[in-house]
């Protein structure tokens, strides 16, 4: 092998990831974060600490002191806020975001028991990943990050057919369609999708991603929106919550997207 | 057949292995000579969308635009050699929209050359659509009979002219999307090193068949489904959803699993987007198609140009097909890739292979932990510790991504290869994790097989047990 000891590689490379580490760590940032009361700081630490298998004995107790809602909204939710804090500045990654929401997940389950007609959710989305795509990570990852923002998700599945979604979408009225695509060729299915939702007279927004897709794609069908990554979906949907239509959406995407 | 597994490396040393030549050369189609002494272009294509709707559209693209386009840019430019790869979309698994492309191809490199003397090959990779909730194996009785549709795609394939068959099989997928999004190094090495072997067992022991009876190349694998999904979610130094460090160790880890197809009896060459090849060549001797530099239209990596290193075959991975300055999509990207190859088998002739390899292999030595075990000696000592274990494939598997993780630490140690500190951490509980698991299969499933039963879609009928 060539010698290359003592060869000068810094007019080879540069490791930006090395050198942007974040200093601060999960406690120093949760410091700052964390509720005050002492039963919901708790609950909301099971959640940073992704402590999925205690954080039904400690959502139990925190149920005797405080309201069901209140457990979720001030402990549950306010942990999950913080890890999405963390994983913003680069000290998270995905897989304690994963593991953060099913610790969520579970707490939520057991405070909702407790709440006559169960939580309210802030809208319904319906998710699927393209008729002949067997390629749907992506969309799982957006399933958990909208679910832990408050919303129900309707999964679909991968490789779902063109007219299934639409029944679906039919059927259930959601406020927003998810399609992801891997392959170019899958991806065609999402115009057609939403042609038969407009030739019913539904104009739901449908937010098309995945490696295939991009922006000039997405927005080139009546309907369509784009994402480019997991973590913008909820944002997103926010927006659509709040009353923007698919036109609007598109003309808010740099500012709602922001750095994500 | 039976797997006949590997347990010595087919290279004595890392030293001897170099791009352009493998032990066992592999011949084929209109006088491509795949590991005999020189690197192939092999390019790779997708059709505009659209192009999918009906089968004399899609023959159209694929013969009269992509490929004609692709041989007569080779022929301009003098590149002796060309491989055609054709990555089937999923409407090719209908048999009307396959079969014309096929011969279509066939047809056109068999005109050009005898035309021309260019030397001229078609790679078919049949796509695998099977999905684990519908059952992975024939008579499974899923909605829509994909495994069936998998052995139906490589039958039309090889019946009508394809040079050499390969795959991009799914097995293991529904654990190891689990084990990337949630960092679980065990639930990969389960889903990919121990079921996904068992599934590429079963699939090309019948590929394998299939081809022999057409006289057609059994090409390879590649766990882009596994190794390459946990790749491109680590992503770049402005990404970070998934450790690079946890994507170099399942990148090891698939290596055991992908030198299955070769146990059955596929000669290689291997499929571009395999970045375990390097470590696959290592044990079987057999020719490697690799990607890097010129996949830039699919996609960035880390290792551009370090995955040249010991090549047989130079991919572009894929370019849609569509006009660009300097002509078609295709014909750029074959220039770009045809160039670089003739880099190559310039040093080759000029006998400065091995000082080119080397410069190849050190411009990103460090740009990573997951180009850096696949810098040829890392992946020499990486072959050599599945070789070591070769006749189990769960032994293997953890032995690969424990060398792997050991060889990442002992860089770091040394100050030759930064990691982050998260990076750092990551490795560190790899390490403690794979050394704690039992050194027998059957403790090491039944764990599994308790941890993981809620993953969605895990099934160990799928795998036959």
């Amino acid at each position: 092998m060539i010698d290359y000891k003592g060869a000068n590689f810094d007019i080879v490379l540069k490791r930006y990831d090395v050198a942007a580490q974040n200093q601060e760590t999960p406690e120093s940032v949760a410091k700052k974060m964390l509720p005050a009361d002492p039963i919901f700081k708790k609950v909301a630490e099971e959640v940073l600490y992704m402590r999925f298998k205690t954080v039904g004995p400690v959502v139990a107790e925190a149920l005797k002191e405080r309201k069901p809602l209140d457990v979720i909204n001030n402990g549950l939710v306010s942990g999950m806020e913080v890890v999405a804090k963390l994983y913003a500045d680069h000290i998270y990654y995905l897989p304690e975001i994963m593991m953060a929401a099913k610790t969520m997940e579970i707490g939520i389950a057991l405070a909702e028991k407790q709440i006559p007609g169960g939580r309210e959710t802030k809208g319904l989305v319906v998710m699927h990943a393209a008729e002949g795509d067997p390629h749907d990570i992506g969309k799982n990852i957006a399933a958990v990050m909208l679910r832990s923002s408050g919303y129900t998700v309707t999964d679909m599945g991968k490789d779902v057919a063109v007219d299934d979604v639409v029944d679906e979408v039919v059927k259930s009225k959601p406020f927003l369609v998810t399609g992801t695509a891997l392959m170019t060729t899958t991806m065609t299915a999402f115009p057609r999708v939403a042609k038969k939702l407009v030739e019913k007279g539904i104009n739901v927004p449908l937010m098309a991603a995945g490696g295939a897709v991009n922006r000039d794609f997405a927005e080139s069908f009546d309907l369509g929106i784009y994402s480019e990554k997991a973590p913008q979906t909820p944002p997103i949907a926010d927006r659509i919550v709040k009353g923007a239509d698919w036109k609007q959406v598109r003309e808010d995407w740099d500012d709602i997207v922001g750095g994500i | 057949m039976a797997a006949k597994r590997f347990t010595k490396q087919a290279y004595a040393s890392a030293d001897e292995m170099v791009f352009g030549s493998s032990k066992s050369p592999v011949s084929y189609g209109f006088g491509i000579k795949a590991g005999a002494g020189r690197v192939i272009p092999e390019l790779n294509y997708g059709p505009r969308p659209g192009s999918e709707k009906d089968p004399a559209r899609l023959k159209k693209e694929y013969v009269d635009y992509i490929s004609k386009d692709a041989i007569l840019r080779a022929v301009t430019l003098g590149f002796p050699d060309l491989q055609l790869e054709t990555e089937w979309v999923s409407q090719m698994g209908q048999t009307k929209m396959a079969q014309p492309v096929v011969e279509g191809q066939k047809a056109i490199c068999e005109k050009y050359h005898e035309e021309y003397g260019i030397n001229l090959a078609v790679r078919h990779t049949v796509p695998d659509q099977r999905e684990a909730e519908e059952g992975i194996r024939v008579g499974m009785n899923g909605k829509h009979a994909y495994p069936e549709a998998l052995f139906n795609a490589a039958e039309v394939a090889c019946e009508n002219g394809a040079d050499v068959l390969s795959c991009e099989t799914m097995g293991g997928k529904e654990l190891s999307d689990y084990a990337t999004t949630n960092g679980d190094i065990v639930a990969f090495l389960f889903g990919v090193g121990y079921l996904g072997s068992m599934d590429m067992e079963y699939v090309w022991s019948e590929f394998c068949n299939i081809c022999k009876k057409n006289k057609v190349i059994a090409g390879g694998d590649t766990n882009c489904a596994g190794a390459n999904t946990s790749m491109f979610m680590a992503g770049g130094f402005l990404d970070n959803d998934v450790q690079r460090t946890y994507s170099a160790v399942t990148r090891a880890i698939s290596a055991a699993r992908t030198m299955v197809a070769n146990e059955c009896g596929a000669t290689g060459p291997d499929k571009d987007c395999g970045y375990e090849g390097p470590i696959i060549k290592s044990i079987t001797g057999m020719p490697a198609a690799q990607e890097g530099k010129n996949c830039q239209c699919a996609h960035a990596d880390l290792q551009g140009n370090l995955m040249a290193q010991v090549c047989d075959l130079w991919s572009n991975e894929s370019v849609e097909y569509h006009p660009e300055f300097g002509g078609s999509s295709v014909q750029c990207w074959l220039g770009a890739l045809g160039y670089e190859v003739s880099l190559m088998n310039t040093a080759a002739a000029c006998g400065k292979d091995k000082e080119l390899r080397d410069l190849y292999m050190i411009s990103d030595r460090f740009r990573g932990p997951e180009g850096h075990i696949l810098a040829y000696d890392n992946a020499y000592e990486i072959g050599k510790a599945i070789a070591a274990e070769g006749n189990n494939i769960y032994l293997r598997a953890k032995a690969a991504g424990l060398t792997a993780a050991k060889i990442i630490k002992r860089s770091n140690d040394a100050k030759e290869l930064q990691l982050t500190a998260k990076q750092a951490d990551v490795l560190a509980d790899m390490i403690k994790q794979l050394e704690a698991l039992p050194s027998e299969e059957d403790k090491f499933v039944e764990y599994c097989v308790k941890q993981y039963k809620d993953v969605p879609n895990f099934c160990m009928k799928n795998y036959g047990l």
